[in-house]
């Protein structure tokens, strides 16, 4: 008896958030806590930033009637079992309507399992190692370009310059997420003619990269790439300096691209290029509904939390717009109506075009690349795209 | 060999970190017995000290290491007397877990105060090297190693030339003893981990030269306490140091020959054998 | 303020199984868990399932640390061990069978704690706990290396139907390790085990076998966590090392045994229970702080139930004798 008081009493203690009848309710697990709190309240804020616009803008028509949005959120403590739990709860107990997908490529895949079999469909946004989509899951879908492509766009930049650079080093860390990136930037590499001299991994959660930079600096590579996170690529770009590597490229996944890389770095960020998965002068014309363009989405979100956003912000944004145009064409909340509609969406928005092959990718979209130039972060490749020539090669230390 | 060379050099810059994290979680650890799961906290603690010191004040990192000592001493001292001291004679179980409960509460007090975002010390000789031959030295990892080895001086003089000094001794070796001869042990006890939370206090102001801050960032570096305690032997000051320097050459040496992928792995394999060959350290002593 | 320290006899309440009132409530409990699946609800039937999954990796640590005496810091290594070969049994056999996932991973465990434990269970004390941590994060390692065993980027699991499959295999598992504790602890074994923790030579005086008798509980414990390892790679779906290997897994059953009572057949399962109530009911009352909330209850419970939630059932002579108890710790 005093056991089920124990268990029960907890979950009992919660309102059932019944999505009444005029709302349309999300749930995402997203980290509060732990090593992706940063990465995770970025997510938050794109999501925010659509809820608050849909719902200052009259809701959503479905199937002629209008609908709030509201989407419930739960700290998953960048704990991928934490966040297939909290993922239950919210179909179970909460009964929410749809799921907004969790930071990070761990999380994604173990809440993936959960969304297959509760049937109930999930975009996310932050989770792009093609791993997770190896299963044949039906209710998973992504909206950023798949992880394998993050540093393509740097060596094809590298490949249109007049000096054209014919060695590679790749490092990464050992993570489902970095290593797609390493192998995926190896292989175009090869592809295209150049030589890989210097392939490794490092444990995620390192903290001395000296004996890496010492490595990479023997093999003396023309261009240095890293598979990784904020953390890694703090380390590495400062051993490059302490230890006077030159290269004509340093290029990261992950870190260029927020505003902690450049604050820690100072000068020593100066010249380092990141793939991005989008971008502030991205020129894309979207279609009815929400924003259209980025430069509105940057100056209204810039506005809204003081920041220019960043590409975490915007893929999170771009998750709750494949739900928002996917519930509009299906007319309907049904789960299953909605996944069919996810799965044949074809739409172009600020950030880019939204449409899903058969794993639920969104390979369509390509990704950009960003330098930093003078403490600014300017978008250099495509050219159609680009607000800044890159600034290539990048000089010798003592010239930065 | 020059690779070689750089290599070693890389590692025992490094070491001198380690040796400064592991000297005050040897302290505890060897004196009351304590292993101090909130000794990564501390570490934190102490490069978010130096961080606000010099976003605010422009103070150069080297310069908060007293202040960093001082207030996280107090911090230290205050939570011996209000928590551990409670519960310090009981099964060394008990106060693991009040540590790791601490370092729970610690990091996540963090979270709230300075956000998960990653924060950075960013000095003017930020990167600044010099090079021997073909080996490069960065200036800052040096004077870190440099301020490694005064520490370690400074508390081997304490412990050995001090009234306090030998009654820490002195306690760790016969507390019924020490007792009986006036020691006020509860007040020593507070001394004890004050110092050790200092020590991880000034250890963190020296990580955060080099590395970037995160509330979650003192969690790697309790493991490397760990092992670097075991190869140096417990509660030795010198230990610290011999092994603090031998485990960042190991895994240095480690990670160039054996696989990046696999440093942790490797200097992991050392502490077993050492522990198995030799239970109570490279320097220990032959006691249980 | 002289106190003696206290036997560590005084962490058990009542005999060797613990009091006998408490172990038959928590077979009460066991039983009214076998009906959580009939409520049809995913989220309940999640949380229980943890209880369960947390009970079993406690009993697992109460065999070497609480009834034998050696602190483990590294339990979660056959956690990691049994997750991973259920999950490379699906990979490259097809095997999804949750019942030959458990015996294969029972395997690896033994094996494991053989080649192991005759080494490092020569080390006394903090020692070994240090060398199972240690040993812990170095296989976490090593098998992030191990392309064959999906290296760092980890394996998904395809999950089988029904569901509640793994409900059943977890439960299943956990009323195994309850009743191997209480068979295990009533049995000269048991009394060998009490003998090695009270006074090492003094066992082996009186012809204890203590290396076999401590590799042997290693084992056991090995086997209990290693099939709940299995059990939560199917339930997950995903297994990668930093999941398999978590700190949580390492650290929370010992919370637990602690909270429950050391050296008891019913004390893992009570503190399983006890911890993920407290732990839930923060996480939904205080989303942003429940960690820091979370410490902050561990903190108190140490500082203020050395000994257990249940050892407060036992106490004899009111708030004197609770006073007069906990000072026992005191400096």
């Amino acid at each position: 008896m005093s056991l089920a008081v124990v268990v029960v009493a907890p979950t009992a203690m919660l309102a059932p958030a019944a999505a009444d009848d005029a709302t349309i309710v999300f749930g995402a697990a997203l980290a509060a806590t732990g090593r992706d709190a940063r990465e995770g309240a970025l997510t938050k804020d794109g999501y925010e930033f659509w809820k608050d616009y849909v719902n200052a803008h009259g809701g959503m028509k479905v199937g002629g009637k209008t609908y709030k949005v509201d989407i419930k959120y739960a700290d998953d403590e960048t704990n991928p079992q934490t966040a297939a739990r909290l993922v239950e709860k919210f179909i179970d107990q909460d009964h929410v309507n749809f799921i907004l997908g969790p930071y990070g490529s761990a999380n994604s895949a173990s809440t993936a399992a959960v969304v297959e079999r509760k049937k109930i469909p999930m975009v996310e946004g932050n989770g792009s190692a093609e791993k997770i989509f190896s299963q044949g899951f039906k209710y998973t879908f992504a909206v950023l370009s798949p992880a394998r492509r993050y540093l393509e766009g740097i060596l094809e930049m590298a490949l249109a310059q007049k000096d054209k650079p014919k060695t590679v080093a790749v490092v990464a860390a050992n993570d489902a997420f970095s290593l797609e990136v390493a192998q995926g930037a190896s292989d175009y590499a090869i592809a295209h003619g150049l030589k890989v001299v210097y392939n490794n991994k490092y444990p995620a959660d390192t903290t001395d990269v000296s004996s890496i930079v010492s490595a990479i600096k023997a093999t003396n590579p023309d261009v240095i790439l890293n598979g990784g996170h904020l953390q890694d690529a703090l380390l590495l770009q400062k051993g490059f300096k302490e230890q006077n590597v030159a290269a004509r490229i340093f290029g990261y996944s992950v870190g260029p691209d927020t505003p902690d890389f450049r604050k820690t770095l100072g000068s020593v960020a100066e010249y380092v290029y990141g793939g991005t998965q989008w971008s502030p002068t991205a020129k894309y014309k979207g279609a009815a509904g929400f924003i259209g363009d980025s430069k509105t989405y940057a100056a209204e979100f810039e506005k809204k939390y003081g920041h220019v956003p960043d590409y975490h912000n915007a893929e999170s944004t771009a998750t709750c717009l494949a739900f928002q145009y996917a519930i509009q064409k299906a007319g309907s909340l049904d789960p299953l109506k909605v996944r069919d509609a996810l799965q044949a969406l074809d739409v172009v928005t600020f950030y880019g075009i939204l449409k899903f092959d058969s794993r639920g990718i969104n390979v369509y979209k390509p990704m950009a690349v960003n330098q930093i130039q003078k403490g600014n972060l300017v978008t250099v490749w495509p050219t159609g795209v680009q607000n800044a020539k890159p600034a290539y090669p990048t000089p010798d230390w003592a010239k930065r | 060999m020059e690779a070689f060379l750089q290599i070693l050099v890389n590692g025992l810059l490094a070491g001198g970190i380690y040796a400064v994290v592991a000297l005050g979680f040897s302290l505890v650890w060897g004196i009351m017995n304590i292993i101090n799961l909130a000794h990564g906290a501390y570490v934190m603690m102490g490069a978010y000290i130096a961080y606000v010191l010099f976003s605010s004040f422009h103070l150069d990192p080297f310069l908060s290491i007293p202040i960093a000592f001082v207030v996280m001493f107090a911090f230290g001292y205050g939570i011996q007397r209000g928590a551990i001291n409670y519960v310090v004679r009981a099964p060394i179980l008990v106060t693991f877990l009040l540590t790791f409960g601490l370092s729970l509460l610690l990091v996540n007090v963090a979270l709230l105060v300075f956000h998960g975002d990653i924060k950075g010390i960013t000095t003017s000789y930020n990167g600044a090297n010099f090079s021997l031959g073909n080996v490069v030295v960065p200036i800052a990892k040096l004077a870190t190693l440099g301020a490694a080895l005064a520490i370690t001086g400074i508390m081997q003089i304490f412990l050995t030339r001090t009234k306090t000094g030998r009654a820490i001794r002195a306690t760790s070796m016969d507390i019924g003893a020490a007792q009986l001869s006036g020691v006020r042990v509860a007040h020593l006890y507070g001394i004890v981990y004050g110092l050790g939370a200092g020590l991880a206090g000034v250890a963190g102001v020296l990580v955060s030269l080099s590395y970037s801050l995160q509330p979650t960032m003192g969690d790697p570096f309790i493991i490397k306490a760990f092992v670097v305690c075991v190869l140096g032997g417990l509660g030795s000051v010198e230990g610290a140091l011999v092994g603090g320097l031998v485990y960042g050459i190991v895994d240095a040496i480690g990670s160039q020959y054996i696989g990046t992928g696999l440093s942790d792995a490797v200097a992991l394999a050392v502490l077993l054998i050492v522990l198995i060959v030799r239970p109570t350290g490279i320097m220990g002593k032959a006691t249980a | 303020m002289a106190a003696t320290a206290p036997p560590s006899r005084v962490t058990r309440a009542g005999g060797i199984t613990g009091n006998r009132t408490v172990f038959a409530i928590a077979c009460g409990l066991m039983v009214l868990f076998l009906l959580v699946p009939l409520a049809h609800n995913g989220y309940l039937e999640n949380l229980v399932r943890g209880v369960l999954m947390f009970a079993t990796l406690a009993y697992g640590w109460n065999m070497i640390g609480g009834y034998t005496g050696y602190v483990s810091f590294g339990n979660v290594v056959f956690f990691g061990l049994g997750s991973f070969t259920s999950a490379a049994l699906w990979q490259h056999f097809q095997q999804q069978n949750v019942l030959v996932a458990i015996v294969a991973s029972c395997l690896v465990a033994v094996v494991f704690a053989l080649v192991f434990g005759i080494p490092i269970l020569r080390l006394k004390g903090h020692y070994f706990g240090i060398a199972t941590l240690g040993l812990s994060i170095a296989i976490q390692e090593v098998i992030a290396n191990i392309d064959w065993l999906g290296g760092g980027s980890g394996f998904t699991v395809r999950q089988i139907e029904p569901f509640q499959i793994y409900y059943y295999a977890m439960w299943g598992v956990c009323a195994a390790s309850m009743a191997a504790t209480f068979f295990v602890a009533r049995s000269k074994f048991g009394y060998a085990l009490v003998a090695i923790r009270e006074n090492e030579e003094a066992a082996a005086i009186l012809g204890i076998d203590a290396t076999r008798m401590k590799v042997l509980a290693w084992a056991i414990s090995g086997m209990m966590a290693a099939s709940a390892g299995a059990v939560f790679a199917g339930a997950n779906g995903f297994v990668d090392p930093p999941t398999a290997f978590a700190i949580d897994n390492n650290v929370f059953p010992i919370v637990m045994t602690i909270l429950g009572g050391v050296g008891t057949a019913a004390g893992p399962l009570v503190g399983a229970l006890v911890l993920t109530a407290i732990n839930e009911t923060l996480w939904t009352h205080f989303p942003q702080i429940h960690t820091l909330f979370f410490g902050a209850v561990i903190v108190l419970v140490v500082v203020f139930l050395p000994r257990g939630v249940l050892w407060l059932l036992s106490l004899r002579g009111g708030i004197a004798g609770y006073l007069a108890s906990v000072k026992a710790y005191r400096v």
